[in-house]
């Protein structure tokens, strides 16, 4: 009877090769986990530089992304509600407040940009979404961000709104997403929510 | 197996003749999920060709030993090694693709073709070979997939792996939105599949057939 027939055979079989694969992914994962780990930040700190008025490269390496961070932004306080503090030559510029919300398909994070009058939009950036590419995920684009600078947060009802692509705007809205309905409502929820609250503790401190 | 297969004719089966996505209609979530850019399309292509191309080779490697009872797990485990292997190599080297393509690589695991193929070849034959069928059986997938994906982002989007096209990016083209959208792929897919089994039927019949 040869070491093949015995009734453990598939079991040890099974066994050796489940251990051999899974260590073999246990060490690639772990010899990339510093990498993964960073590229996740990188984008969190790119979000967050380009949500302030930052004159940025069109292309940006990792170290210069971190670079930029690290001289320019600084973490939260207590008067700054939650938002990270953009200082320049000891004096505060901005806010950028990260935000996040459910999305179409799957939650969407972001940071939006403050000046330091806590009115005035700087920009908006998004570093995680899995938006229908052409649709939602127009949202990453240029033409929806830049509509976002220069606009003021109301200072009571919806700080931002969002209407339809064909009415006119003013100094509190942007533009939605043609074709991406569902997207753009969700975005404009959350993204209200979370800018109401912060202009209430914001204004309560000045 | 009767007689050894040559590889040139599981080459030619493999993408034409018995073509994954036309011949067995396997494959398709994806097929349909992410073809509407076609960048992420062919990231998605190379993952299908890697995983059919290197599990292929391994089950065949292994097909001597592997008691037959418990093979069909063993060719999951595989299968999922490879995929998890690439799902990681793009999340630590490539993080902006990983984030596009969201679950649809780990998903790979469960895309019929792979099994399939290890099934239905990579556990009769010789490594080498298993190797040649599963990389081409991942080639007809992924060249289906480019077509749908070509048709999709150009009426779609206007644009080709994210460059304008000149008259479809121009006002002259009203984007076609919903090629972008899910269904786009539904129709794309079923037209492409008309046409190559039209054309696959045309030559059966000007060659005497052979059905």
């Amino acid at each position: 009877m040869s070491i093949r027939d015995r009734a453990w055979f598939p079991i040890i079989y099974m066994f050796v090769i489940t251990l051999l694969l899974s260590a073999v992914l246990i060490l690639f994962g772990s010899a990339t986990r510093q990498r993964v780990k960073n590229n996740e930040r990188i984008a969190y700190e790119r979000a967050v530089i380009q949500s302030l008025p930052i004159d940025l490269p069109a292309r940006l390496s990792t170290s210069q992304i971190h670079q930029i961070y690290i001289t320019n932004v600084y973490d939260t306080t207590e008067a700054s509600a939650g938002a990270l503090r953009y200082i320049k030559h000891d004096t505060l510029v901005g806010y950028a407040l990260p935000i996040q919300g459910p999305g179409f398909w799957a939650p969407i994070k972001g940071v939006i940009g403050i000046a330091a009058d806590g009115k005035t939009i700087t920009g908006v950036s998004f570093y995680e979404q899995n938006e229908t590419p052409g649709l939602g995920g127009e949202i990453t684009k240029m033409e929806f961000r830049e509509q976002f600078v220069g606009k003021q947060i109301s200072q009571s009802g919806m700080p931002v709104q969002f209407r339809a692509a064909t009415d006119p705007l003013d100094e509190n809205s942007v533009h939605a997403i043609t074709g991406a309905t569902q997207t753009s409502n969700r975005l404009s929820r959350f993204l209200n929510e979370q800018l109401a609250i912060w202009r209430e503790r914001i204004t309560a401190r000045q | 197996m009767i007689a050894q297969k040559k590889t040139g004719d599981v080459i030619l089966t493999a993408v034409w003749g018995d073509n994954p996505v036309f011949r067995q209609i396997l494959g398709i979530c994806s097929a349909l999920a992410v073809t509407n850019l076609v960048l992420n399309t062919i990231v998605m292509g190379t993952a299908v060709m890697f995983t059919t191309a290197l599990s292929g080779l391994t089950v065949s490697l292994l097909r001597k030993w592997t008691p037959r009872i418990i093979r069909m797990m063993v060719e999951v485990l595989v299968i999922a090694f490879y995929v998890i292997l690439f799902d990681r190599a793009l999340k630590a080297y490539w993080p902006d693709m990983s984030r596009n393509l969201g679950p649809y690589v780990g998903l790979i695991i469960t895309n019929c073709i792979i099994m399939g193929r290890a099934e239905a070849f990579a556990n009769a034959n010789p490594p080498g070979l298993s190797f040649v069928d599963g990389f081409f059986s991942g080639l007809g997938y992924a060249l289906i997939l480019l077509c749908v994906a070509v048709i999709r982002e150009l009426l779609g989007m206007g644009t080709l792996l994210g460059i304008p096209i000149p008259f479809f990016s121009s006002a002259l083209w009203d984007r076609w939105i919903i090629m972008v959208m899910p269904p786009g792929a539904f129709f794309t897919l079923a037209v492409i599949v008309w046409l190559a089994r039209t054309v696959q039927r045309s030559k059966q019949v000007t060659s005497g057939g052979n059905k």
